[in-house]
């Protein structure tokens, strides 16, 4: 409650004398409070303690090697959390990210192996197909006005059966690896070590600025807060649903691609699909973006995805049962909700809500 | 029924003036079974205040809804600036010069007051867009001195602000562009005395100006009267009204609006008394 009262002190006509004693009086603390209540701010400090946690408790956390192994443990998750975010930020969620990361790598394959298309040209062919997917999502959402969780868990079972029918569930090799070695493709698009990080840094903040810095993200925002008052006020806002749709849905056709050169191999599982759907919207929820829409940050998504990934790889290199990632996984998502909460109060005043 | 009038109403049949910048003519519109207006004619003229006043869902927000080019009118037709005026959104109504203050203020709760200001209209640079969030500050600064309202910080959110505040944001936004037709649907709802009077000063200054025309609804008649040139009463979806703000009282405004509610309660008693089915109410959204 001192940080509600310190921004009340803050917008008071005449700002001067008692925001600069209150600065003296508590200026560290002030500068913490701050931080906690930047939208980022909890989930960096939950992650370094986790961090922090395994490296002291157990040393074979802090190698290269582990920490190499941790990579993909997060960053699938956070390119997808990336997009699912603007979904979210619009008031909606995206239940068919799984199915698209598990559908996109079989059309790939089928472009490259059945078609005869070289590599580039059936990824980008398979992504053009994700991003129908989303374009179907949108519209449906958008102008036929059903709801968001029910279209796109209609989509969700509907590419799963079509994975399995199309690859006879069987288990394919991805086009563009090789056993031998990492060819130029493999290394770019998931194969190489660092692959996944640098596209997950670069996805994450190009999506971070146009989130903050661009009219897209404005629209975004006032979609998801407001959405007959963005209307009146002149944005189209089925455009910017359907747009964000299908940029959700490119990213998770994307990081299916990239998951299937990592691994080399594409495997129709659908159940391994929905896993990863959840811990997208976990990392989501976990970095700051709340499925109420008007907010959200792409940066904390990013951050949740590490957390979620440190949590499971600490575990797992502490020998931890598996069952016990679930069970802190579903704590930190309740944890994070709550704060979140507590913590837009804070920052928009006590008048939404109440 | 033959045709859509109720016996013994008035209709305002349609009238021009040489200056009019915005005129329209038997504009009918219905949800669904729920008729809002039947056969709305109005007209504008250059640098005029024209009240519009009417019972909670005689149809003054759905008129200025078509007006604004937010929803399409089922028939009739409407001009703007001597040309034919169909907006297909709130966009192109912009362009020909047509803003709006929409009754639920249409405000972003979660963005920052100048991002509101700018809503749609918003500065970017060049060659990449990204937002001039700088000189939007400044300009949205500038805009809401010049209107004279008092908002302390502009980079909080507006959910942070008092609805009076909030209200004159919205009214700020719609001035500040360059629009020369405002439509203000009840921009006195959420105010005080003072900023109720403030808002209604600002538009004492635009009509002086001269350069803008403005269509307002309000509820109070007193207001209406001090504030507007004009007066338009809407009564079941129809005009039934027109007059120049001088020659009519709050008494006579007053005495229609009871006339037609005691009217339609006897209509009601006389249908129930027959056992005929009774004229269909029009009672709107």
């Amino acid at each position: 409650m001192a940080t509600a009262s310190d921004k009340t002190v803050a917008t008071a006509p005449p700002p001067k004398g008692p925001a600069e004693s209150w600065a003296k009086r508590g200026g560290a603390l002030s500068l913490a409070q701050r931080f906690l209540t930047m939208r980022e701010g909890s989930i960096i400090v939950v992650t370094v303690v986790t961090f922090v946690y395994f490296s002291l408790s157990s040393d074979r956390f802090l190698t290269t090697s582990s920490l190499q192994a941790l990579l993909p443990f997060f960053a699938p998750f956070a390119i997808m959390a990336a997009g699912e975010v603007f979904v979210m930020i619009n008031g909606e969620i995206d239940l068919s990210v799984g199915a698209v990361y598990l559908f996109t790598p079989f059309i790939f394959y089928k472009l490259n192996v059945d078609v005869g298309l070289p590599l580039i040209p059936a990824m980008i062919g398979a992504l053009v197909v994700s991003c129908l997917v989303g374009l179907f999502n949108g519209l449906v959402v958008s102008t036929v006005g059903i709801s968001s969780f029910v279209t796109t868990l209609g989509t969700l079972f509907t590419l799963d059966g079509l994975t399995l029918i199309i690859s006879h569930a069987s288990q394919v090799t991805a086009p563009g690896t090789s056993v031998v070695s990492v060819p130029t493709f493999a290394q770019i698009f998931g194969g190489g070590t660092y692959s996944e990080l640098f596209w997950a840094i670069g996805i994450t903040i190009v999506l971070q600025v146009i989130l903050s810095l661009s009219r897209w993200g404005i629209y975004t925002v006032s979609v998801g807060g407001n959405r007959l008052g963005a209307a009146e006020a002149g944005v189209r806002t089925r455009r910017v649903l359907t747009g964000n749709f299908v940029m959700c849905a490119l990213l998770a056709g994307f990081v299916g691609i990239l998951e299937a050169v990592r691994s080399s191999s594409i495997t129709p599982d659908p159940s391994g699909s929905n896993d990863i759907l959840f811990q997208v919207i976990s990392a989501a929820v976990i970095g700051g973006t709340l499925l109420q829409g008007g907010s959200g940050t792409v940066v904390g998504a990013f951050i949740g995805a590490i957390f979620l990934g440190i949590l499971r790889d600490g575990l797992i290199i502490k020998g931890v049962s598996a069952n016990y990632f679930l069970f802190y996984l579903g704590l930190a998502v309740l944890l994070a909700m709550a704060f979140n909460t507590y913590v837009s109060r804070v920052r928009t005043g006590s008048g939404r809500g109440g | 029924m033959a045709d859509n009038t109720i016996a013994g109403e008035h209709i305002v049949a349609p009238a021009t003036a040489d200056d009019d910048v915005m005129r329209v003519e038997h504009i009918a519109k219905r949800f669904g079974p729920t008729v809002a207006l039947r056969d709305v004619n109005l007209h504008l003229r250059k640098g005029e205040v024209l009240g519009l006043l009417g019972d909670n869902g005689a149809g003054k927000s759905t008129l200025i809804k078509i007006l604004c080019g937010f929803q399409k009118q089922d028939s009739g037709t409407m001009w703007c600036k001597g040309e034919n005026y169909a907006p297909k959104s709130v966009d192109d109504a912009r362009k020909r010069g047509v803003d709006t203050v929409f009754q639920d203020l249409a405000l972003i709760n979660e963005l920052s007051v100048y991002h509101n200001l700018f809503l749609r209209r918003e500065k970017v640079t060049k060659p990449i867009p990204f937002l001039s969030n700088a000189l939007m500050k400044r300009e949205a600064r500038k805009a809401l001195d010049q209107i004279g309202i008092n908002i302390p910080r502009i980079d909080v959110p507006v959910a942070r602000l008092s609805g009076g505040q909030r209200q004159a944001i919205a009214v700020a936004r719609t001035i500040s562009g360059d629009a020369d037709i405002i439509l203000l649907d009840e921009p006195l709802a959420a105010m005080g005395a003072k900023e109720g009077a403030m808002i209604l000063d600002l538009i004492e200054r635009l009509k002086n100006e001269g350069n803008v025309s403005i269509i307002m609804i309000l509820h109070n008649y007193v207001h209406v009267l001090t504030a507007c040139d004009r007066v338009n009463l809407i009564q079941d979806g129809v005009i039934s009204l027109d007059k120049p703000a001088a020659e009519t009282s709050v008494e006579e405004l007053t005495e229609i609006v009871v006339e037609e509610y005691r009217r339609a309660r006897q209509e009601a008693n006389v249908g129930n008394g027959a056992g005929a089915p009774a004229a269909p109410q029009q009672s709107e959204t």
